[in-house]
Parts: C-alpha cells; sequence; structure tokens
C-alpha cells in the first residue's frame, strides 16, 4: 500500500474508533445512536433545502479553515480565528449599514474592510510571535474572548438599532452577498471559499514562496539557514491568516445575517481549526473536511428537534475524531515513518 | 481621593484573594507539567470538567465534599487520556489539548441538557456549596483579621499549596526528577529515571489540581453551574505559566496580577463602565504580561536559538537544507 494510501486507511480506522466513542457518549445522554445517526443525516441531506443549509453551515468552516491552513503550513496556529471572524463580521457589518454604495462596490469594500480588521487583530500576536517567539497559541487564544466582548461592546453600546433587539441596524441592500438559491440563504460566500482553497493549494505547491513557507514549517532552523527570513515570513504568514479569518466573517454577515448581533456565528473559527487540522494542513482536503464539519453543523439543527440529545453533541464527536487522528497517525509514525517528525503541528 | 477610596480597601483585598483562588490552583497544577516539559493547553477543559462533576456529585450526594472527589476523578480522567496521547503516543501536545477542551465543552452542555433537561446554568436542585471556614483568632487582628479569615477551604488549599511546591521542588526526589525531565531529558535517561512515569506522574497531579480549581469555582466561588464556566481562566493560567517558568512564586504574583484586575474591573461595574469593556480587563492583563514578559526574556531565547542552531551546524557539517 502506497503511504498515501495507507494514510487514508488510517484515517477511516480513526474516524471509526471515534464514532464507536461517540456512540457511547449518545448512549451516556440517553439517546439511540442509530436513531442520532439517522436524524443527523436527514438533517443535513434530506431536501435540496437542507443540502443547502449545509452549504450554508459548511461556508464560513471551510474559509476559517483555509486561514488555519495558512498559518499550520507555516508551522503556526492561529486559533484566534473566531476573534478575527467576529472583528470581521462586525466591521463589514459597519461598512454595509453606514453609508450608500453602487452594488458590487459596496460588497467588495465590505469583505476588504472585513479582511483588513482581521489582520489588524492579529498583528500584535503575530509582531510578538515573530519578533521575540511569544507563544501565537496562548495570545490568540485569549484575544479570541477580547474580540468577542468588543463587538459586543460596539454592537450594544453604540451601534445598537432603535428598539428592543441586541443588535446592530441591518445593511444596505447594495452589501448583500447574493444568494445562489431562491429557497436558501446560501450565497456566494460559498465560491469565496472555494476559490480561496484553490488559490492557496496553487500557492503552496506552485509557488517558490509557498515552497518556503511549507519549508519552514517542516524544519524552521534548516528553513532559516537555508536562507529564508523567518521572521518576517512568520509575521506575514500571520497577517494573512488573520485577514482570511476576518474575510470569513464579512461573508458571515454580508450573505447570511445581514446584521451583527451577540452571539454572531459562534463556534466556526474553532470549527476551521479542527477542520484544518483533520485535513492536515491542506486546503483541498479542507474543502471535504468543512463539508463533514457543515453537514454534523446541519444535521445537528434537527437533532435538537427531533430528539433530546443537545446539539452540542457533534462537537463531542468531532474532539473524539481529532483524539483519535492525533494518536492513530503516530502509530504510523512509530513504524518508522521518519518524514513525520519535525513539523510542530503534525499529528 | 474619595473615588480611590472607595475602589480600594479591604473589601477589594478579599474579593482580589477570591478570584485569584481558582486561577492559582489551576495554574499550581500547570506548574507540575510545565516543570515536567509538557506544553498543558488543556487546564481549561480539567477545569470545566471538574465544576460540572463536583456539582453533579453534590447534587446526587448532598455532600459538597463527595462533590469536590467528583470533580477530582473527571479532571484525572481527562489528565490521563492528555497524558496517554501526548506522552505514549506522542501526539501533538496542542492538538490534543484543544480538542479536550472542546470535548469537555460540549460534554458538560450535553450531560447537563440530558441530566437536568435545561441549558444555560444550573443551580438549587439541593446544590450545596463548601462551608466557609473562619479563623477563630481573627476577631482579635481587626482589618487584617478581616482578610484573611471567611474563605471556603479551596482558597486556604491554593495559598498553602504555594510554599508547599516550592519545597517540594527544592527538597523532594519527585521534585527534582520532574524538573530534570523538564530541563534535561537526556540526563534522566542516563540517570534511569523513567521519562515516561514521571510525565504520567506530573500530569495526573495537574489533574487533581485542575480538578480542586473547578470544583472551587461551582462550589466555592458560587454554588452553580454556568455552560463554559471556566470562561479563559486556563488559558490565562497557561499565559502565567510560560511567563513565570513554572515557578511556585512567580505563579503566585501572575495569579495575584490577575485576581487584582479581576477584583478591580468588578468593581469599576459598580462605577457604571460597560460591562463587556470590564470583562475584558483581566484577558487584556494577561495578554500585556504575555507580551511584556517575552519581550523581556529576549536575550535568553536568543541566546538558546543560537546555541541550538550552533548544535545543529556542528552535527551536521554540510546541512540538510534541501530535505
Amino acid at each position: 500500500m502506497s503511504d498515501r494510501l495507507s494514510a487514508i486507511f488510517g484515517q477511516l480506522i480513526a474516524l471509526a474508533i471515534a464514532l464507536a466513542m461517540g456512540a457511547v457518549v449518545i448512549l451516556s445522554v440517553k439517546e439511540s445512536p442509530l436513531h442520532v445517526l439517522l436524524t443527523l443525516i436527514d438533517g443535513a441531506f434530506g431536501s435540496p433545502e437542507r443540502i443547502a443549509g449545509t452549504l450554508l453551515q459548511m461556508t464560513p468552516i471551510l474559509i476559517c479553515g483555509i486561514a488555519a491552513c495558512v498559518s499550520l503550513r507555516g508551522g503556526l496556529f492561529n486559533i484566534g480565528i473566531e476573534g478575527q471572524l467576529f472583528l470581521g463580521g462586525f466591521a463589514a457589518t459597519w461598512v454595509g449599514f453606514s453609508f450608500a454604495l453602487p452594488p458590487v462596490l459596496h460588497v467588495l469594500l465590505g469583505l476588504a474592510v472585513a479582511a483588513f480588521a482581521g489582520l489588524l487583530w492579529i498583528a500584535i500576536p503575530a509582531f510578538f510571535r515573530a519578533r521575540f517567539q511569544t507563544n501565537e497559541v496562548v495570545s490568540t487564544i485569549l484575544a479570541n474572548y477580547v474580540a468577542v466582548l468588543l463587538t459586543s461592546y460596539l454592537t450594544i453600546n453604540i451601534f445598537k438599532r432603535p428598539g428592543g433587539q441586541p443588535d446592530t441596524p441591518p445593511i444596505l441592500e447594495s452589501a448583500y452577498l447574493p444568494q445562489i438559491f431562491s429557497f436558501s440563504r446560501l450565497n456566494w460566500g460559498l465560491f469565496i471559499g472555494l476559490g480561496l482553497a484553490i488559490a492557496v493549494y496553487l500557492f503552496f505547491t506552485r509557488t517558490a514562496r509557498g515552497y518556503a513557507v511549507t519549508e519552514m514549517g517542516a524544519n524552521p532552523k534548516f528553513a532559516e539557514y537555508g536562507g529564508i527570513d523567518i521572521k518576517r515570513q512568520t509575521f506575514v504568514l500571520l497577517l494573512v491568516s488573520g485577514a482570511i479569518g476576518g474575510l470569513a466573517g464579512g461573508v458571515e454577515s454580508l450573505g447570511v445575517h445581514h446584521r451583527f448581533m451577540e452571539g454572531f456565528a459562534p463556534g466556526f473559527g474553532f470549527d476551521g481549526v479542527i477542520a484544518a487540522l483533520l485535513a492536515n494542513g491542506n486546503p483541498i482536503g479542507t474543502i471535504g473536511t468543512a463539508l463533514f464539519f457543515g453537514a454534523l453543523r446541519s444535521g445537528s439543527l434537527l437533532l435538537e428537534v427531533d430528539t433530546t440529545a443537545s446539539r452540542e453533541i457533534i462537537t463531542v464527536i468531532q474532539a473524539l475524531i481529532i483524539l483519535a487522528v492525533s494518536a492513530q497517525i503516530l502509530v504510523r509514525r512509530r513504524a518508522g515513518d521518519s518524514t513525520a517528525g519535525e513539523r510542530r503541528w503534525k499529528f | 481621593m474619595e473615588i480611590l477610596e472607595r475602589l480600594f480597601n479591604a473589601t477589594l483585598v478579599v474579593a482580589m484573594l477570591r478570584t485569584t483562588a481558582p486561577i492559582l490552583l489551576v495554574s499550581l497544577g500547570g506548574s507540575f507539567t510545565t516543570k515536567a516539559g509538557i506544553f498543558n493547553i488543556g487546564l481549561e477543559g480539567q477545569m470545566l470538567v471538574g465544576a460540572f462533576f463536583a456539582v453533579i456529585g453534590t447534587i446526587f450526594t448532598g455532600s459538597p465534599w463527595i462533590g469536590v472527589l467528583c470533580g477530582v476523578a473527571a479532571a484525572l480522567v481527562l489528565a490521563f487520556i492528555f497524558a496517554l496521547l501526548v506522552v505514549t503516543f506522542r501526539a501533538n501536545e496542542v492538538v490534543v489539548g484543544l480538542a479536550l477542551n472542546i470535548l469537555a465543552s460540549g460534554m458538560t452542555i450535553s450531560l447537563l441538557k440530558a441530566i437536568f433537561g435545561t441549558r444555560g446554568s444550573i443551580f438549587g436542585h439541593g446544590l450545596v456549596g463548601l462551608p466557609i471556614i473562619r479563623l477563630p483568632f481573627a476577631k482579635e487582628l481587626g482589618p487584617i483579621g478581616q482578610m484573611i479569615s471567611g474563605y471556603t477551604p479551596l482558597v486556604y488549599v491554593a495559598f498553602l499549596a504555594v510554599p508547599l511546591l516550592i519545597l517540594f521542588y527544592k527538597r523532594s526526589r519527585l521534585g527534582l526528577y520532574i524538573r530534570v525531565v523538564g530541563e534535561k531529558p537526556e540526563a534522566a535517561e542516563a540517570l534511569g529515571i523513567s521519562i515516561t512515569k514521571i510525565r504520567y506522574t506530573a500530569s495526573l497531579i495537574c489533574g487533581v489540581l485542575a480538578g480542586l480549581a473547578g470544583a472551587h469555582l461551582s462550589l466555592g466561588y458560587t454554588t452553580m453551574f454556568t455552560e463554559n464556566m471556566s470562561s479563559g481562566r486556563g488559558f490565562m493560567a497557561v499565559a502565567i505559566l510560560i511567563f513565570s517558568n513554572g515557578d511556585p512564586l512567580k505563579i503566585l504574583l501572575g495569579c495575584l496580577l490577575f485576581g487584582f484586575s479581576d477584583a478591580l474591573s468588578l468593581r469599576l461595574q459598580t462605577f457604571g463602565v460597560s460591562s463587556y469593556l470590564v470583562l475584558a480587563v483581566p484577558y487584556l492583563v494577561a495578554l500585556a504580561a504575555l507580551f511584556a514578559l517575552s519581550y523581556r526574556a529576549r536575550p535568553r531565547i536568543i541566546q538558546e536559538t543560537l546555541a541550538s542552531m550552533g548544535r545543529a551546524l556542528s552535527v551536521k557539517p554540510n546541512g540538510t537544507a534541501g530535505s
């Protein structure tokens, strides 16, 4: 069996183990695993509306996943995508409701400002990571909490729509990301995500810069010895990752919610990181894992209606998959795969 | 002046010690893994399951002490899974830690709904908090007595653990072994110390303390469980561990700084500052400390990098930059 095939086979075994443990968890909340599974599948793919709903949930996970792939390739963990998504979502909403522009221009400006907001939000952790090796995992996680509180503050204390709801005024129609079908809120954000995945994949596999980044992720010391400016590379890579995270928020607010509110898009940033980790930092693979997570999320909506299980049960299943896969690959490594050693983020 | 007096007084110190205790317990737990050379990002999840199962245990038995034991046991299970994957299977610490945090969050919410049929938070149901200890001689000490008496037992445990841990690392054999394993694994191996055994031990002790921190959160600090109630304290503890390098005294200072900013921010709320901004203060303080202290530690990092590069070059004189 080739390396690639055995890797995929290994992931499948890990998936099976994780699902078996997930079944135990489902039993422990007094539900039938089979019933839960069928409800999940029905909720995710049962009708054209539900399939569109799955793709709608997949979109932010995919874009956040691409953001994570960019940093993972360079051996860096941007766990702050959640925060960048919130900031980006708020910034795009602000562009959307505060002034009028011609339709296409308004959307593009909104998305650009969202990406810029995400970039700004990661700039300080990125600078300290590049210059002084400050642990980016912890700094970006802590920044998430600040981002969520800051956007809540801006929404409720400064931009609150007159009336009862704790949300901002709706954006103008010129800033809407167009819908693909009339029956779903699924919008052009999906194509933005797919396009980004392909672009990032081509960048890493076809360009010299992309090769240098991968080299840095694989073995920073030798990369530096080989003439790569690690500090600059680290800084730029984290900025790009943050900008894509912000873009995810922009797509979500201009395409789905058309406003910003408390609890905007919760957990998409984390799901994106997990989707990217499961795909081993491969943008094309992330399309598949993001679809899987989108289906889980979309299916869980029906789960909460049709069973007594909480929809958070799917986060348990996601976590179990990650744990199983993280150990499984290592069985392979200990069996003599010496190439897997150096990468900081490799399972 | 009057505002300052209203802000800074004995009650603020009491509030500070109360807010310091949970993060101090979990940070001291993390000190074991840090010293043993493990980057333990899973503290948040261990604390959360500790808080949840402490509440469950108390409701089902009526005794908060059994509750504390249940919380510790749950955190231990998570700590064991962490050690199993990281030490035995050499999985990535960050990946496993994050996954366990997500697992803890999803599992506690799911079980909350399965057992009580509600979401959000759980209180009542015969839930009893930990008793408050009033030191008998406190009254004679005046304001100082007011500051040191009237806390739940785990607060005292947290602060007493600091000198104990200092002694542990300096004087005990296990403390020495943990330090050796963290600093010079090769030396530990040469001395015949089992790295695996020491790292498991450190992870499990860490689990006990993280579980106590969680139990304190749900039975001492408040008497309830709320979804994700650890709210980043585990991550702040990791930040403190990074710049304290696991040293108990520095951990205490870091936690007091955090406790102070937390207590002060709660005070500011009564002055009419928006609660959203106020709640962000502790995270900002942790971030500022992380950045400021990493700037200060710069020369050491540069030296280490140079040294390790020198080693890499001398081992492989031709280099293998293209590999």
